[in-house]
Order: structure tokens, then C-alpha cells, then sequence
């Protein structure tokens, strides 16, 4: 179970307090249920996802973690660029609290994931995009979470990951709930059950996450022709 | 909140990562460059034969009483220290960005442990510089052994201190990286590590010993012999007040502004 309670955030700018991105969200995600968060382009999602994984902390209210959350998985974060996959992965286990002596076996299953080869003792620096991804991916997926976060973790890498990925996520969602982003509907109603609409610094949620795209299209002009996804 | 399965308590999760940090520093710092391990070392050891080769040629054999060598080394050993630990700490937020992402890493963490990393270096960097002068012939045998200790412990949190308000300074006045690039150009005189402080008249002397750098570099020196004299006013307690303060200030900083760090 997560508990939002009365989240509002802002950032700091060069100039001063930025504008609130969120004002005051209070939600109960359930534990073994998988939320889809939709809203337009600066809603907030991205915002509202790295305070539940704890990455960054809320302006006012508090977020309490009552099971085992992931970092949020997003484009390119938590991978240093100087040190190789093999000393990024090393150092989440060690994060993690894996005893010394377990860590080759974990590695060796994150490599086994990401099937980067060679370039898994090469600097991140030198990883392709679709690389990073892999690497992330497979990184994520080494610890046993109840929660994981992904913010449009899956968007980058060729097919065949994208189907490793995908069947890598329906596994995990016997054990465990998915809280995630993405543009994709058909990402969305795939994984996720329940819906949270951010609209205006608001959170609304829904039971089915069709009702919160249902909402969300609502909002959108109507003139514009809908993109299909 | 203890029944969540695979429970670690706050001061564990911390433990673990200062450790996965620590190796993860150190890994960078020995291997980031071509023989970076072997600059480490070299830096103060040609700082020392340079400074050893102007004063033989001044006849300077001796300084306050004790030998140039054993003065030398200790100054510039501590010196070395001071300046790693402060520079190294100032940068550790920037160099360490990545990792915010998991919230088990906070920005003081990397600042303490960079900090921690660079008096370790600093210990084995000493113990090999006075085993190869030793193995030469010169007394390295500290009259006051544990002064010696405090001396290095001051100076390290001193530097630790100035480094943690440092970090956190440059981010949200990023002019302060000029003003403190400025201010270390002139370390080396103004804190008595290559010219002797009792050489220096009155009332500039006097002046000097306001550096908490002196106090501690002197103390040291004091603790390899009792007849090296120095200022009278040598008071080692002095950098422990600034150093503790600073700490606090650094600490302070840090919980006050860390959210600045974050910004997308």
C-alpha cells in the first residue's frame, strides 16, 4: 500500500519557487493493483511518479511506502555514465543490501537480461539509447519489489526487447503491481487496472483506466483529430 | 512500517550505502585516469623533492628545530589533505547526479564519503611517503603520537566542514566556484606549510594564526619534536571550534536547501 496524503510539489527555479505542478493529492494505491497515470504534457506525471519511488521529496504533505517500491524507471536516469554496467549494477545491489557473496549471481543474471555482450564492462557513456534501456531494464527486474515504477520505461530499445520487456512484465504481474506512465492507451489497458487522471495539479482516480482515458479525452479540443495509439 | 518483508532500518540502509559508495569512489578515483593511482601519490612526493632541493640550496637545514624533511613532509601531507578532502568534497553532488535517482542515496551521503575516501588516501599516501624517507635515514617517530592524530582528524574535519557549505554554495551561487578557485591560490603561504610561521614578523604572524589551517599544521609539527617552536599562540582547539562549527553550518546547509539538488 501507498499512502499520498496531501501532496503538493514545486520546483526551484533560478528565478525563485516555480509554478505548483501538484496541489494537494491524496490517494491509497492498494497493494497487487496496477495504476496507469495519464495526463497531458507537464501534468505532472513524471513529477508524481518520482515522489512515490522517493527520488525526489514533496513541497508539503508525505508519501508513505508500506511495501517494497522500485526507482522510477524513466529514459536514461540512474545509470552513471562513467562507471561500466557491471559497476552500476554492482552498486545497486550493494544499495540494496545484497551480502557480498550474492552479488556475482545477481550480476550475472542482469547481464543475462540486458544481452549487451561485450559492451556490459564498457562505460554507460558509450551505451546506444536502446543499450540504456536494456541495462535499465534488466537492472529493475533483478530485485524483488512489490511496486515497480516505469515512466515510459518501455518506449526505448528494438523488438525483441520490447517483447522481452513486455513478457518480462506480464511475469511480474503475478507478484507484483506496476505503477506507470505511458502515451500508449494500449500500454496502459494492457498493464494497468485503475487509472489516475492529473489535470490542473488535481488527482482523480478511477477503478478502470478506461474511465480515466474516457476523462482525460474529454478535456482535449475537440476540433483536433484524436491520434490514434 | 517493520512488517514489510526484507525490513532494513534507516541506519542500515545508510551503512550499505555509504560502503557501495565508498567502493564506488574509490574504484573513480584510482582508475577514472591513466595511473591515476600513481599521481596520487606523486603529487605531494614532487611537491616535497621540490621544496627539499629550493630550501637545501638556501641552507636551510633545519626549520624551528626540526629537520626540513620531517617539516616538509608533515606540512605538505596535511596540506595535501586539507586541499583533496575540501575540493573533492565541493564537487561530490555534481559528480554523483545519477544516483538521486535512488532514494537510498542523498546528496550528503556522497560528500561524506568522498571526504572519508580522501583521508583514507591520505593515511596510506603519508605512511609510504614517511616509510620512504625513513628507509633514507630521517626520525619520523612522533614525540606526541595522539596530537599527531588529532592534528590530522582537525584538519580532515575542517576541510570536511568547508567542503559539505562548499557542495551546496556552488549550487546556489554558482560565482562561489570562482571566489573559492581564487582563494585556494594562495593556501600554501597564508597557512604556514612552505614558509615557517615563526619567520614571519609581528604583526602578520599574529594575523595568520586566525587560519584554522596553521593551527593544526603546526600542532602536528609540534608533536614530531618537543623543541620545535612555533607561535605562541599555537592552539589546537581553535581549528576543532571552526571545524565543528563549519560542520554544522555544512549540515545545516544541507537539510535546508538538498531540495535544490533535485531540480529537473
Amino acid at each position: 500500500m501507498i499512502i499520498i496524503d496531501d501532496v503538493h510539489k514545486r520546483y526551484q527555479t533560478d528565478h525563485g519557487h516555480g509554478p505548483w505542478v501538484l496541489k494537494g493529492i491524496s490517494i491509497t494505491i492498494p497493494t497487487h493493483l496496477s495504476v496507469g497515470i495519464i495526463g497531458c504534457n507537464g501534468a505532472g506525471k513524471s513529477t508524481l511518479l518520482r515522489l512515490i519511488g522517493g527520488t525526489d521529496t514533496p513541497s508539503k504533505g508525505r508519501i508513505e511506502r508500506r511495501c517494497r517500491v522500485s526507482w522510477p524507471m524513466n529514459y536514461g536516469g540512474g545509470l552513471q555514465n562513467n562507471m561500466t554496467g557491471r559497476q552500476n549494477s554492482k552498486f545497486l545491489c550493494r544499495i540494496h543490501g545484497l551480502r557480498e557473496h550474492e552479488i556475482p549471481e545477481r550480476i550475472a543474471s542482469i547481464q543475462d537480461f540486458t544481452e549487451i555482450g561485450a559492451a556490459f564492462d564498457q562505460p554507460v557513456k558509450t551505451y546506444s539509447s536502446g543499450m540504456k534501456s536494456r541495462l535499465q531494464f534488466g537492472l529493475t527486474l533483478a530485485f524483488d519489489f512489490d511496486v515497480y515504477i516505469s515512466d515510459e520505461a518501455t518506449s526505448a530499445g528494438d523488438a525483441a526487447f520490447r517483447n522481452k520487456a513486455q513478457a518480462a512484465f506480464n511475469d511480474l504481474a503475478d507478484r507484483a503491481s506496476i505503477i506507470m506512465t505511458s502515451h500508449g492507451e494500449g500500454t496502459l489497458t494492457q498493464f494497468c487496472q485503475a487509472g489516475i487522471w492529473l489535470h490542473n495539479g488535481q488527482a482523480h482516480w478511477f477503478d478502470d483506466v478506461k474511465d480515466a482515458f474516457a476523462a482525460y479525452k474529454e478535456t482535449l479540443p475537440k476540433q483536433r483529430p484524436l491520434a490514434k495509439s | 512500517m517493520n512488517d514489510v518483508k526484507g525490513y532494513r532500518s534507516p541506519l542500515i540502509i545508510t551503512f550499505t550505502t555509504w560502503k557501495a559508495l565508498f567502493l564506488r569512489e574509490a574504484v573513480a578515483r584510482l582508475t577514472s585516469r591513466r595511473n591515476a593511482w600513481v599521481w596520487l601519490l606523486l603529487e605531494p612526493a614532487l611537491q616535497i623533492s621540490f621544496m627539499l632541493v629550493l630550501m637545501t640550496q638556501l641552507h636551510v637545514r633545519t626549520v624551528g628545530g626540526i629537520d626540513t624533511v620531517v617539516w616538509l613532509v608533515v606540512g605538505l601531507v596535511f596540506a595535501n589533505l586539507f586541499k583533496r578532502t575540501a575540493t573533492q568534497s565541493q564537487h561530490a553532488i555534481s559528480a554523483n547526479k545519477a544516483l538521486y535517482t535512488y532514494r537510498q542515496v542523498k546528496p550528503v551521503d556522497t560528500v561524506l564519503v568522498r571526504a572519508a575516501l580522501e583521508g583514507f588516501l591520505m593515511v596510506v599516501i603519508g605512511l609510504i611517503l614517511v616509510a620512504g624517507t625513513s628507509f633514507v635515514g630521517y626520525d619520523f617517530i612522533p614525540n606526541q603520537s595522539w596530537i599527531l592524530f588529532a592534528a590530522f582528524l582537525n584538519i580532515w574535519l575542517l576541510a570536511l566542514g568547508l567542503g559539505l557549505i562548499a557542495s551546496i554554495g556552488v549550487l546556489m551561487i554558482p560565482e562561489l566556484e570562482k571566489i573559492i578557485g581564487f582563494a585556494n591560490g594562495p593556501i600554501y603561504l597564508l597557512s604556514g606549510v612552505v614558509i615557517p610561521i615563526s619567520a614571519i614578523p609581528e604583526p602578520f604572524q599574529h594575523w595568520l594564526m586566525y587560519n584554522p589551517i596553521v593551527h593544526s599544521i603546526e600542532s602536528a609539527r609540534k608533536a614530531m619534536s618537543s623543541y620545535y617552536h612555533t607561535s605562541p599562540d599555537l592552539n589546537l582547539f581553535y581549528t576543532t571550534e571552526v571545524a565543528l562549527f563549519s560542520v554544522f553550518i555544512g549540515l545545516s546547509l544541507h537539510s535546508r536547501f538538498v531540495a535544490r539538488v533535485y531540480k529537473k
